[in-house]
């Protein structure tokens, strides 16, 4: 690759600029250019800041709503990567700097982007330390956008680790009593994930090879750049072509290319008995469950729920959770599809065991928020189950659309959860800034006390319980309806979580908001909901119901390019993976999936 | 303008408006009036719209389709055939009747489809072939419905603007007891009953017009939502909010099955619609993507129920994997005969039947709805007896054509089951509502049963009579609280003389609903569609000899319903006061509240009526009786027997007509002398029989401990469960993590004493060098937390920066 292309981009913005504006602006507050004291002009800079993010990347992602439509936005309804930036950037490794949004990608940019808005509003209360609390917040939302966009494997890690320690510090100082418990409990089991996913990337990386490519895919993949002329193309292709010694890369396209073929060299290498294929999938699939979190590795989540301060809960629940499905979708089954067909059974297992133990354990919650957090991790665990619902195989004639309904159905429960679960941390919040406590048992009668506030929550509850006509009921049955073709046994459990969703929900509601009286203390401070707190509430009970009643505004987007990869790794199972279907680790389970 | 574009718009206009009026109440209702009183107009003109809508569509139906005699096996849907198929073939893409298409090429012999009319509003999900809408099926039945639901809503919206004027000023809540002992005061809250009401309507309507399945449970959910608000209205009340939440999760068990049926249909068909859809194809054309109904009764099999294809393949998917794709098609049939995929259409039934236990309150799944008492009581006669709980009922009509004769037989049963154990429990009840309430039930398991035992029009014509005469009924014992300010039958007695109004409406509702009538003679509505059930029940009886016990039940419910409900009607209004403090304050209520009583009183008489040219709702029923269910059919496997389905025609003639007749009037008779006998004349004492038969009493009063039952068998271990869950995170998971940290710690510890020990020696040696060294290093130390904080906002900008100079000049050269 010449330094010449380089030039021949296009625009590095505006990924690059929503990406990285939050953390320029975090380096600039971080010097002494304001005052530590003038907490004030601190929050509005950062608020400012994610409100200019949120902006830009709804001007992105929405071109007809400004008007314009520029080459630099993003054009709905197409599957393939968009917006890609190409930069080399560590030449010695074949890393690049490699963004790109495609219709997975996009609409967890503008979720993050608007979470990160509300968040931020919802940081006023914080009184402690506001200038290092705002300067992590924006490195935050940098880690997390940069995730989303980045296609390279090494940048992805890098962000994935940049996120991981302002958060670490978030929960650490601003946090309740255990704070440092619930901090540090976080931080080692992400770190254990991570360290699992290092792993997995240098296994890939060291297998890979681009020579194996041909030069369409290596231009679909954008190892050489589309955008070059063509003879610049042919040079690129050659320069791979002519290389001695294997090209390795960490480019995710390429990769998901390599995984996809034939003669995947993920599959050919064998390790202690499995492919690395497996090896690679499994250690990926840990790092990302653990962010999911799927039971048993979710105990951090209720820890670091309860003791975080409300706006770090809401990107925790609304955006955090999200970048592990994310993961799976983008990285584990493009490539690893071979792994990804023998382990579904895990994976759906995983979801399916989540969603009913984690509406379980919210049943069994004294504490509120702890409540919503277990919650969250039923919720999860359709994401879990949708993405792993691979029906694609023989007894269902490679039939694609069954499994991409599924990942469509996870797609949009995260989107989704993404504003219900934010919306009930912050409903939380709300109560618990009055009368600071979250004791279930120990509320009672607020509706009369705060009728506005009570309207909004139960609204938000409402569409965490999965009501048709608010958005937590689309991902929820669509998930649950295609999980019946992967696995009857799998679709009837899930198809029960319905009933105690209802019971933790609708208990925890009559507890709080109904009944006659409010039980605990500081009654006299339950007060109406202030001006910024409905300034807050009211986008998040709007878009549950916006997205419940039309869920093709967040479809438009996600389902060409879900269809796009699940019809080619449905394509990839007739050709390739049926054939190969060995029973690998679980051989009992792969030929049950086989045999449907 | 045809009927085919007329009616969803008539049809969906109607369904909208309450959906408006909720919204407006949402936002402005306190402010509408003083005290909000205004929103009763808004919701109530909103209603009255529908309804006049509704009507509109139902003449211009009538106007095309005239309800006259059926013809059994009728050919109507190919008269109107040429007519409109010129009309909409080409103007509106997915809008088709779905009765139309099968026209002409079936005549003679096979049985012609219903007259429908389908299509797609909206969609909220497509992929592939797979595709989730909003969309419309009309045919007589919805418009029926949608006349009913907004006729009665109607009354109900009228005469609640006079009950709930309570909620207009400050309100006392004398059930509810605070800390200090005081009652609640609390502001009215007039408008949002009539918003919860209006969503109701919406909803309601939602599930009458829905043209497939998924859109039912959408608003199959969403009236369960307006239920648990209406429940909870008084929402101060711990019974309240507690019954409120009990009816949502109850309904959530049947939702659970009906989620199962839907899986079995999505799955292995693709299609949730109830019609065939025109949709793109390939090249342009518009092709018909077949329906539930199609699929399952295929027009080249005429009409007679088989499994599909798709649930064939489904079932025999090794088989299917072991054949050449291009093979598959032909060996289809051979599967099928092989018996592959019977169990999968029998699960998909019982699914979607599991959804209508729950909904109309059927045996196990009954509880909630007593409880559900606990609302306004114009809440208890619209929604907890005249339509959402027939909401199960009309589904199970609508999905009739689906269902296989052993799904009948289950619903056949569960209905006489229902039917039995409610009327057993409204015997001893005394509370008027719960009374109300118990035969509710009851009658829902006499509408499942019909529908069972293949009853089609006689189970919808009950639906559809009962909901007048039971709205009737509520509204009377409204009337009734209202005056005496207790639900306490006990209390009451004498009151005919101070509500004559209500006294008299309420024994024509008592009269319709045990089916009063002069034999073959004239009756009131429920005459007819009472007879119609048993003898269809007698019917299917002699054609399935080890089934009789279907028809015994349904003639022993005869007789407890005659007894109870003049139980209730003589302990109410005859005799004396029992409770002078009561019966003094008791007064007529206001007009608004008496004219819906004379106006539903008046179509409880006569809405089972037949006039004399033909026009009658049996036979605008009979207009959309599913195609393929007019004649006897067998069928069965689950039970390992074959059952018969006797036509329903066959139960209108001769021998089983007149012994159905001759049993219900029998015994109807026989219920209103027994009440007599105790509750009239007293010349049997309740309270002897009771002290004989002490255990049964004590049971029937306790409800047969279903109640008990539950919480021991469901509640009390879920919340064990919840708590082994939350035990094994903080027991087991918990412990686990921190002991590893534990143990890292002491690995920790080790490896630092060998540092201390071993490494230091080495170490301190040059130790004294770095020492300079790091008294400067240790000014970075501060302990100041902003400058920690921006080490990490400038490393991490930085780490970009470096880490690529760094590499590409040592390595990359």
């Amino acid at each position: 690759m010449s330094p010449a292309d380089a030039l021949t981009q296009p625009a590095l913005w505006p990924l690059s600029l929503i990406v990285f504006l939050p953390a320029l602006v975090a380096a600039l507050l971080a010097l002494p250019i304001i005052p530590k004291a003038r907490e004030e002009a601190i929050r509005w800079v950062a608020l400012a800041t994610t409100v200019v993010v949120f902006v830009l990347s709804l001007w992105m992602a929405w071109p007809t709503l400004f008007g314009a439509v520029g080459p630099a936005q993003f054009t709905v309804g197409e599957a393939g990567m968009q917006g890609v930036v190409k930069k080399p950037w560590i030449p010695a490794f074949n890393i690049d700097y490699l963004l790109g949004v495609d219709g997975i990608s996009m609409p967890l940019v503008v979720l993050t982007t608007f979470l990160s808005v509300l968040a931020c509003a919802a940081s006023w209360p914080i009184t402690k330390h506001v200038k290092a609390y705002h300067v992590l917040f924006l490195l935050l939302e940098t880690g997390m956008l940069g995730v989303f966009v980045s296609l390279d494997f090494f940048l992805f890690y890098v962000f994935w680790e940049v996120m991981l320690l302002p958060m670490y510090f978030l929960i650490g100082i601003w946090g309740g009593p255990r704070r440092e418990y619930a901090a540090i409990k976080f931080f080692l089991y992400t770190l254990f994930g991570s360290v699992l996913m290092l792993l997995a990337i240098l296994m890939l990386y060291f297998t890979s090879d681009l020579r194996m490519l041909s030069p369409e895919q290596l231009v679909a993949s954008h190892v050489v750049s589309p955008s070059l002329d063509a003879a610049a193309r042919a040079d690129g292709v050659a320069a791979i072509a002519a290389a001695k010694n294997p090209v390795h890369t960490f480019n995710l396209l390429a990769l998901a290319q390599l995984g996809q073929l034939p003669k995947s060299p993920f599959a050919a290498v064998s390790v202690w008995g499995m492919s690395l294929e497996v090896w690679a999938f499994l250690l990926l699939l840990i790092g990302f469950v653990i962010k999911v979190p799927v039971v048993p590795v979710h105990t951090w989540l209720p820890d670091a729920h309860v003791e975080a301060p409300t706006p770090i809960s809401m990107i925790l629940a609304g955006v955090l959770l999200k970048l592990g499905g994310y993961g799976i979708l983008r990285i584990c089954y493009p490539i690893c599809p071979g792994a990804g067909l023998s382990l579904a059974w895990l994976v759906c297992g995983l979801g399916v065991v989540s969603m009913v133990y984690g509406a379980f354990a919210a049943l069994a919650q004294k504490d509120f928020k702890r409540m919503v957090a277990y919650s969250s991790v039923s919720h999860m665990g359709y994401v879990m189950l949708g993405l792993g619902v691979w029906s694609a195989v023989a007894g269902n004639e490679f039939r694609w659309d069954a499994w991409a309904q599924g990942v469509n159905g996870a797609m949009f429960q995260m989107l989704a959860h993404g504003i219900s679960s934010a919306g009930m941390f912050f409903m939380v919040g709300v109560l618990y800034d009055r009368v600071h406590h979250r004791n279930l048992e120990e509320f009672g009668g607020i509706f009369n006390r705060m009728p506005v506030y009570s309207g909004l929550a139960v609204a938000v509850f409402f569409a965490g319980l999965g009501l048709p006509g608010l958005c937590g009921f689309i991902g929820e049955v669509l998930v649950t309806l295609s999980s019946w073709n992967y696995s009857r046994t799998l679709a009837v459990i899930s198809a029960f979580t319905v009933i105690l969703t209802a019971a933790y929900i609708l208990w925890a509601i009559q507890r709080v908001y109904l009944g006659a009286e409010y039980k605990g203390p500081h009654g006299d401070h339950l007060t109406p909901m202030t001006g910024r707190e409905l300034a807050i509430a009211t986008p998040l009970v709007f878009l549950a119901i916006l997205f419940g009643v039309a869920p093709q505004l967040i479809f438009n987007y996600v389902t060409p390019s879900v269809n796009r990869q699940v019809e080619t790794l449905a394509d990839w199972t007739r050709d390739v993976g049926a054939k190969a279907a060995q029973p690998i680790a679980g051989g009992p389970a792969a030929a049950d999936v086989t045999s449907r | 303008m045809d009927l085919a574009s007329q009616l969803p718009q008539l049809l969906g206009l109607a369904w909208l408006l309450p959906l408006a009026s909720f919204v407006l109440i949402l936002f402005f209702g306190p402010r509408m009036g003083p005290h909000g009183r205004n929103a009763a107009w808004v919701a109530t003109a909103a209603i009255v719209t529908s309804l006049v809508l509704s009507l509109v569509a139902f003449v211009s139906w009538l106007g095309v389709h005239p309800a006259v005699a059926a013809h059994h096996g009728g050919d109507h849907g190919a008269a109107h055939a040429a007519e409109e198929a010129g009309d909409h073939a080409g103007s509106h893409g997915d809008a088709a009747a779905h009765g139309e298409q099968h026209g002409e090429q079936h005549g003679g012999h096979a049985e012609q489809p219903p007259v429908a009319y389908s299509g797609d509003w909206y969609t909220l999900y497509e992929a592939g072939r797979l595709k989730l809408s909003i969309g419309w099926y009309i045919d007589s039945l919805t418009i029926l419905m949608f006349v009913v639901v907004t006729f009665i809503a109607t009354c109900i919206h009228v005469y609640a603007s006079g009950y709930m004027h309570d909620e207009l000023h400050e309100v006392t809540d004398h059930e509810v007891h605070l800390a200090d002992g005081s009652h609640l005061h609390r502001p009215g809250r007039f408008p949002r009953f009539f918003q919860a009401l209006s969503l109701f309507c919406f909803s309601m309507m939602g599930i009458l017009i829905a043209g497939n399945l998924a859109m039912v449970f959408i608003f199959w959910e969403l009236v369960g939502i307006c239920s648990w608000f209406l429940i909870g209205f008084y929402y101060e009340r711990k019974s309240a909010s507690n019954a409120a939440n009990k009816a949502f999760i109850v309904n959530r068990v049947g939702d659970f099955g009906m989620l199962i049926g839907l899986m079995a249909l999505w799955g292995a068909l693709g299609t949730l619609h109830f019609a065939d859809a025109q949709v793109p194809g390939a090249d342009g054309q518009v092709v018909s993507k077949p329906g539930l109904f199609s699929l399952v009764r295929p027009a080249e099999a005429g009409h007679a129920l088989r499994v599909p294809d798709g649930m064939v393949k489904f079932a025999a998917a090794e088989k299917v994997a072991a054949t050449a794709p291009g093979e598959v098609a032909g060996k289809v049939d051979v599967w099928r005969a092989e018996g592959f995929g019977n169990w999968l259409l029998f699960i998909a039934g019982v699914g979607i039947f599991c959804g209508c236990v729950g909904k109309s309150a059927q045996f196990p799944l009954f509880v909630w709805l007593p409880d559900a008492m606990e609302g306004p009581t114009p809440v208890s006669a619209l929604v907890h007896s005249a339509t959402m709980v027939a909401a199960g009922v009309y589904l199970v009509g609508r999905f009739f054509p689906v269902l296989t004769p052993d799904v009948l037989l289950v619903i056949a049963y569960t209905g006489a089951i229902t039917l039995f154990i409610a009327a057993t429990i409204a015997l001893v009840a005394n509370d008027i509502k719960r009374v109300l309430a118990y035969s509710t039930v009851s009658q829902l398991g006499y509408m499942m049963l019909a529908l069972g035992v293949g009853g089609w029009v006689a189970g919808l014509f009950h639906l559809v009579t009962h909901a007048f005469f039971k709205s009737l009924l509520f509204l009377c014992s409204g009337s009734v609280i209202h005056a005496c300010h207790t639900n306490d039958m006990r209390k009451m007695g004498g009151l005919a003389k101070v509500m004559p109004y209500t006294a008299g409406t309420m024994l024509v509702g008592c009269l319709a609903i045990i089916g009063a009538g002069i034999p073959f003679v004239i009756g009131l509505s429920g005459y007819y569609s009472k007879d119609s059930i048993l003898a269809q029940a007698l019917s299917f009886s002699q054609a399935n000899p080890r089934h009789a016990i279907l028809y015994w039940a349904v003639a022993g419910g005869a007789f407890l319903t005659a007894f109870y409900m003049f139980r209730l009607w003589f302990m109410t209004f005859s005799g004396t006061p029992r409770d002078h403090h009561v019966a003094e304050h008791a007064h007529e209520s206001p007009q608004v509240m008496v004219m819906p009583l004379l106006v539903l009183a008046v179509l409880a008489v006569v809405a089972g009526w037949t006039l004399p040219g033909g026009f009658g709702i049996a036979n605008l029923l009979e207009q959309s009786r599913p195609a393929g269910t007019a004649q006897t059919a067998q069928g069965g496997f689950a039970f390992g027997q074959t059952l018969t389905l006797p036509a329903e025609h066959l139960s209108h003639e001769g021998a089983i007509h007149v012994t159905a007749t001759v049993t219900a009037f029998a015994t109807a008779l026989g219920g209103v002398l027994l009440a007599a006998t105790m509750y009239l004349w007293r010349v049997i004492s309740p309270a002897a029989i009771a002290t004989i038969f002490r255990p049964v009493y004590t049971f029937l009063a306790n409800r047969w401990y279903f109640d008990e039952l539950y919480r021991a068998m469901f509640v009390r271990p879920a919340h064990g469960l919840a708590a082994v869950a939350s035990g094994i995170d903080q027991g087991l998971i918990d412990p686990f993590i921190n002991g590893l940290a534990w143990v890292t710690r002491q690995v920790a510890g080790i490896d630092a004493w060998i540092d201390r020990t071993l490494v230091d020696g080495l170490v301190n040696a040059t130790a004294s060098a770095t020492w300079a060294a790091g008294l400067e290093l240790k000014k970075l130390q501060t302990g100041s937390l902003r400058q920690y904080v921006m080490f990490i906002a400038a490393g991490t900008v930085a780490l970009f920066v470096l880490a690529s100079m760094l590499f590409r000049s040592s390595l990359a050269g």
